[in-house]
């Protein structure tokens, strides 16, 4: 990647007639990425001095140096908690979307389906994940079961209204082409269907991607030893903040890795 | 409706199967009707193995509505009709017609050879017995001009070579009818002409019979051996014009004053309409 620019740059560098533009051109491509860059290392300056002027205390306030110290000395411990949150939120992932994608197939094929449970679906959505995460602790325990059924369930709603979408975003005309071709209902789903869903599909999953670490992390809170939720009550109530900003560093992390991996598969899959 | 009568007419099918393989279609006081709504009225109609119609006629005629019928996709509310000797049931599931759409309907995902393969895959379940045409699928990419093209996708193609490579897919089965809803439309006027010239060496080709709606007086006139002119409210026919031009058909056919006199007949008779 970054060779391939250097040679895009060396072209660009050879061909000296159009050299105005070219560097017009560069300077855009590069005050692309420098603006929000500078502008990042700029508040992380202003938070920095501003700590350190004010004289803000670590355990109220701590300064990015402080987070930073704290990260690389801890990350042993941030490692260790780091993982489960991983396969909790992965595992989540995979559950919720997968159920999402059959239940949401199951209603494009039966009207009488969708009308059973669409209702249940919005009313089990509207509940805060907040506030039935204890329930689902005391029916799964402290164990990372009751961590991945609040993952999976933080997922489910917007991959299924997308994949109820996209099962249906069909044309009638190619429909009308699938009938004068006699195709049965299963080529129409294996051959239209699914593949016009997609696009669909991958925003929805994009979403959950970062959702199912917020569901993995909030059943963490509720009880748990090990994780990035645990991490967060722990350092909390220790009044540890540079281990906490930490930890809430590595989270967002974890839900940026997840983000950029769906994006990868997405740009794979959907070349259309 | 009596026990009689649909023996009458089963005889009637009968005789129209047994002897006359030369008819395209064949309607019978076809009437076709969305609710109260009558959209095609008795009409009745035969059109030659061979022939290129051209359907004319103001919005609401049921020119698409007829195209429909004849391909099965809705049902005829009383009357009968054939489509090479069979019924349009019968018809579909022998591949004996083909639909080209206003737009080009290719599935987004697959490649413009793909595309044209997507009949071939399609209907084994439903009892089709796909035949299998003279031309592969690549040699229908090359016939209507896109070699080389084939591995593109449909995003990457302009509109009037996604409507060659709907054309193309049409053709995939060897269609003894090919049904075009204005087919042409939506493109522009040069690549509108460039594609009418395309259809009458593709129709002169294969010799299959060609049924084309249209809204556009010169193109129904270049291209039709015969005008079905249809109105409104319900649709009905109003004339049935023969167009007779030096064939095979040449751009420059167009500023004769015989072509532009046909037009000029048919514009009247629109308004009539």
């Amino acid at each position: 990647m970054s060779d391939m620019e250097a040679t895009l740059e060396q072209n660009v560098d050879q061909s000296s007639d159009t050299e105005a533009a070219e560097t017009d051109f560069q300077n855009s491509r590069l005050a692309e990425i420098l603006i929000p860059i500078a502008t990042a290392i700029g508040l992380l300056l202003v938070w920095q001095f501003g700590v350190r002027l004010f004289g803000v205390p670590e355990y109220i306030a701590p300064a990015p140096s402080d987070v930073a110290a704290e990260f690389v000395r801890e990350f042993p411990l941030l490692l260790r908690n780091f993982w489960p949150t991983l396969y909790e939120s992965v595992t989540g992932f995979l559950v919720g979307n997968l159920a999402a994608i059959l239940i949401a197939i199951a209603f494009v094929h039966s009207r009488t389906v969708e009308r059973a449970f669409f209702p249940i679906a919005v009313f089990i959505n509207t509940i805060p994940i907040l506030a039935i995460a204890p329930i689902l602790v005391l029916i799964f325990g402290a164990g990372m079961t009751a961590k991945v059924v609040i993952a999976a369930l933080i997922c489910f709603f917007p991959t299924l209204v997308n994949m109820v979408r996209g099962l249906q975003a069909v044309s009638p005309q190619a429909l009308e082409l699938a009938r004068i071709l006699s195709a049965s209902k299963t080529e129409v789903f294996w051959k239209m269907r699914l593949p016009s869903s997609l696009p669909f599909l991958f925003s929805a999953l994009k979403i959950a991607a970062t959702t199912c670490v917020i569901g993995a992390i909030v059943g963490e809170w509720i009880g748990a030893d090990l994780g990035l939720g645990a991490l967060i009550i722990d350092s909390t109530f220790n009044y540890r903040s540079s281990l906490l900003y930490a930890t809430v560093f590595m989270s967002s992390g974890l839900s940026v890795i997840l983000f950029a991996t769906v994006s990868i598969a997405e740009k794979l899959v959907v070349r259309w | 409706m009596s026990v009689r009568s649909s023996a009458r007419q089963m005889l009637e099918n009968q005789n129209i199967a047994t002897e006359d393989h030369s008819v395209a279609a064949s309607l019978v006081d076809a009437t076709v009707k969305f609710g109260n709504f009558t959209a095609i009225d008795k009409i009745s109609l035969d059109i030659d193995a061979g022939d290129f119609w051209t359907i004319l006629g103001p919005s609401g005629c049921g020119k698409s509505t007829l195209l429909r019928l004849v391909s099965d996709l809705i049902p005829a509310a009383s009357g009968s009709l054939q489509v090479l000797g069979k019924s349009t049931e019968e018809a579909r599931l022998a591949r004996e017609f083909a639909f080209v759409f206003q737009d080009a309907t290719l599935l987004p995902w697959r490649s413009a050879l793909s595309n044209v393969e997507l009949p071939l895959e399609i209907g084994r379940k439903r009892g089709v017995k796909i035949p299998v045409g003279d031309k592969t699928p690549k040699e229908l990419l090359e016939m209507v001009g896109l070699k080389g093209r084939e591995t593109a996708l449909p995003h990457e193609l302009s509109g009037g070579m996604r409507q060659r490579v709907a054309i193309a897919r049409a053709l995939v089965c060897q269609p003894k009818l090919l049904l075009m809803d204005e087919p042409f439309g939506a493109l522009d006027e040069m690549t509108r002409d460039r594609l009418n010239l395309q259809i009458l060496d593709i129709w002169r080709e294969t010799g299959t019979t060609i049924l084309f709606v249209t809204h556009s007086i010169t193109e129904a006139v270049f291209l039709g051996q015969k005008i079905l002119m249809l109105q409104a409210h319900p649709g009905r026919v109003k004339k049935i014009v023969d167009i007779e031009l030096p064939e095979p058909r040449e751009i420059t056919v167009r500023e004769t004053p015989k072509f532009n006199k046909y037009c000029g007949e048919l514009r009247e008779l629109l308004e009539e309409c």
